[in-house]
């Protein structure tokens, strides 16, 4: 059974309205010393009011668990942590999924990063919608390619959009970055290591910008987009570019590595 | 496994190079006995080899030929007759499909099959039956009408189809006062449109068919009687202005000349989203006011020809939600999308019902797309995604088209 978010309740601001339960001293408290607090009151309770998708839960609550294979190892395969984790779960309350935690085998984090990147006013079913369209256009011309190449030539024809996108996006990652860093009164461009996850942004973003920017007024943006990562998938195309171009940067700039502390 | 077009001979011939490694590659473990398609082995060069691999396709490409033992297996239009016969039929989806994957392959339904039966063993100097196929949205009622279409010129009958009755009754930008009739409005541009793909279906048919009564459409131009039908079709297309009137003449020619003994031929008419012809329209009268259906000359004549007054052809029909005007998306049966008058006139109908996928095409759907490497997603070709297709698709064609596009 898939497992989605759950319904809205009524939100309301009730992090406030404690249980009566809670002796008077108790409710005045700040919320560090509440959660020492609460944490000291263990007894199965339903609140009155059900606090739903709030990223500030009561760390009372503990984390849903979306992957189905949890669910289906049979009773004698547990350990005596998951035999415990499931007691704990049958007595405390669940925070509410997001929307984005699906448990479905099609889920990709990478992709629903990207589709967050490239939403606009929360809109996220038209930026699922572009990315959906995206991926038919490529991998349509790469199948149509494919039945129309000869035997030898079928080989090399990658038709996955998911390997094109993933590899793509490998393609458009600097490998170095540049911080504007002073010192003496100047500002230096300073080379300076990335993490994984600047990286990953950086080449979505340079990605999304590049197809927002620069395409014709009348191409739609999925045409635009499944263009330029076929392009970036055979290390062509304005991203690439500019992520040489970075890279070239770094280089020049390498006289100032020192300047980094860190 | 290789898929070879022999040059010369339009049907796909297997010859198999790989060894049975391709059948684990499947993920479906359905065997069928070699017995039951034995007779699709008869005239192919067939080593012997593990009907696993057919059974998704049928050598069978002649509709006529096709019966129930080939449900649920695609064959293959030839590419010589696709041109010819579907210029303007087919779902825009389709036709993406047919341009990607190099072919056109359509499923043997039950609908489909039901149909061709029926116009096998109908009796033509009796006046003429009408089929209406009707579905919840996306189960396959175009396809299944553009099955019989195949079948029916491939029988040699002349084929009317008109693809989609919604667009003559919505977004026409130029909306003539016809000077036929005083109180209507000619649709050039659609009108000529649908002439030139006629003309595109039906060649061999336009210098045999005489006319048989003269036509004048302004001072100096006429067309006389004994002329071949061929020179109105290529007038209409060339003078836009009078073509709503050229579509009314040649339809009355077609429906005089139908059952005719001397040169007798068969009249197929074959109208998706007949339920537009009934109804309201989206156009409007200079002064703003709505036009009604029966103001327009095409659909006009389109719905006498839809009547039951002539012999000699059958009238194959699809109701469509789609591109219906006013009416809810949760509308598929006969009664509520023809509305009273529609159904009226409609009335008496076969009604052929389409169904969603049974679990044996939706196997053959599946296993014809791993074929065709549109799944390509790795998760998609193990059992938990197959599974999870068939949740999120309740295996309705079109839903599966869709989520398939992008696995």
């Amino acid at each position: 059974m898939l497992y989605f978010g759950k319904q809205i309740i009524e939100i309301s601001f009730a992090l406030w309205h404690l249980p009566e339960s809670l002796p008077r001293g108790l409710r005045g408290t700040t919320f560090s010393k509440m959660s020492a607090s609460i944490t000291g009151l263990l007894k199965p309770w339903t609140p009155r009011v059900f606090l739903v998708r709030w990223s500030r839960y009561n760390p009372y609550y503990l984390e849903p668990e979306p992957r189905k294979e949890v669910y289906h190892i049979p009773e004698t395969e547990l350990t005596p942590e998951q035999k415990e984790e499931r007691e704990l779960k049958s007595v405390r309350p669940i925070k509410a999924a997001t929307n984005s935690v699906t448990s479905s085998v099609f889920n990709d984090p990478v992709l629903s990063k990207f589709v967050n990147m490239m939403m606009k006013d929360g809109d996220k079913i038209i930026a699922k919608g572009i990315i959906t369209q995206t991926l038919e256009n490529m991998k349509r011309k790469q199948v149509e390619k494919y039945h129309k190449a000869p035997e030898g030539k079928k080989a090399e024809i990658e038709c996955n959009p998911y390997a094109i996108f993933h590899q793509a996006l490998e393609n458009c990652k600097p490998v170095i970055g540049l911080a504007s860093i002073q010192k003496g009164g100047k500002f230096y461009q300073v080379p300076i290591p990335l993490t994984d996850n600047r990286r990953r942004f950086l080449a979505m973003k340079w990605m999304i910008t590049e197809c927002r920017d620069n395409k014709h007024r009348r191409t739609l943006m999925y045409e635009k987009l499944s263009q330029e990562l076929l392009a970036a998938f055979s290390k062509e195309g304005n991203v690439v570019k500019r992520k040489h171009e970075l890279h070239k940067m770094a280089e020049s700039n390498r006289a100032y590595a020192h300047y980094r502390w860190w | 496994m290789e898929w070879h077009q022999t040059p010369g001979n339009h049907a796909l011939c297997m010859r198999y190079h790989s060894t049975p490694a391709i059948t684990t590659s499947l993920s479906s473990p359905i065997k069928v006995p070699p017995s039951s398609c034995g007779q699709e082995a008869v005239g192919m060069e067939l080593e012997t080899r593990p009907e696993t691999l057919s059974i998704f396709r049928t050598q069978e490409n002649d509709p006529a030929c096709q019966s129930e033992q080939h449900l649920g297996q695609y064959y293959t239009v030839p590419p010589s007759h696709f041109h010819t016969v579907f210029p303007h039929g087919l779902p825009p989806r389709y036709q993406q499909q047919v341009k990607t994957f190099n072919e056109g392959c359509v499923m043997v339904r039950q609908p489909a099959l039901e149909l061709i039966s029926h116009l096998k063993r109908a009796d033509y100097s009796k006046p003429t039956m009408r089929y209406l196929l009707y579905g919840v949205k996306g189960s396959g009622k175009t396809m299944s009408l553009c099955h019989t279409v195949h079948y029916c010129s491939t029988q040699g009958w002349l084929v009317l189809h008109i693809p989609d009755a919604h667009l003559w009754v919505k977004n026409c930008k130029e909306l003539l006062p016809s000077s036929y009739h005083a109180s209507r409005f000619d649709q050039p541009i659609q009108a000529s449109n649908w002439l030139r793909n006629f003309r595109t279906t039906n060649e061999h048919f336009l210098s045999k068919i005489k006319l048989r009564q003269r036509y004048v459409w302004t001072k100096r131009e006429s067309t006389e009687e004994g002329r071949p039908l061929g020179e109105l079709v290529d007038m209409g297309v060339s003078r836009v202005k009078s073509s709503s009137d050229v579509v009314g003449a040649v339809l009355k020619e077609l429906r005089l000349q139908a059952g005719g003994t001397e040169g007798g031929f068969r009249l197929a008419v074959a109208v998706d989203g007949v339920n537009g012809l009934w109804g309201r329209t989206t156009l409007k009268k200079e002064d703003k006011s709505p036009v009604a259906p029966e103001e327009l000359t095409l659909v006009h004549n389109l719905r006498k020809m839809i009547n039951n007054d002539w012999c000699g052809g059958a009238v194959i029909a699809t109701l469509s939600q789609t591109g219906s005007l006013y009416a809810p998306s949760s509308a598929y049966l006969p009664q509520e999308l023809l509305g009273e008058e529609g159904f009226d006139s409609m009335d008496p109908f076969v009604p052929v019902p389409v169904s969603l996928y049974s679990e044996k095409e939706f196997e053959s759907c599946y296993l014809y797309y791993l074929d065709r490497h549109w799944l390509q997603h790795p998760h998609s070709r193990t059992e938990e995604g197959k599974k999870e297709l068939i949740f999120l698709s309740n295996r309705n064609p079109s839903v599966l088209e869709r989520l398939c596009a992008f696995l």
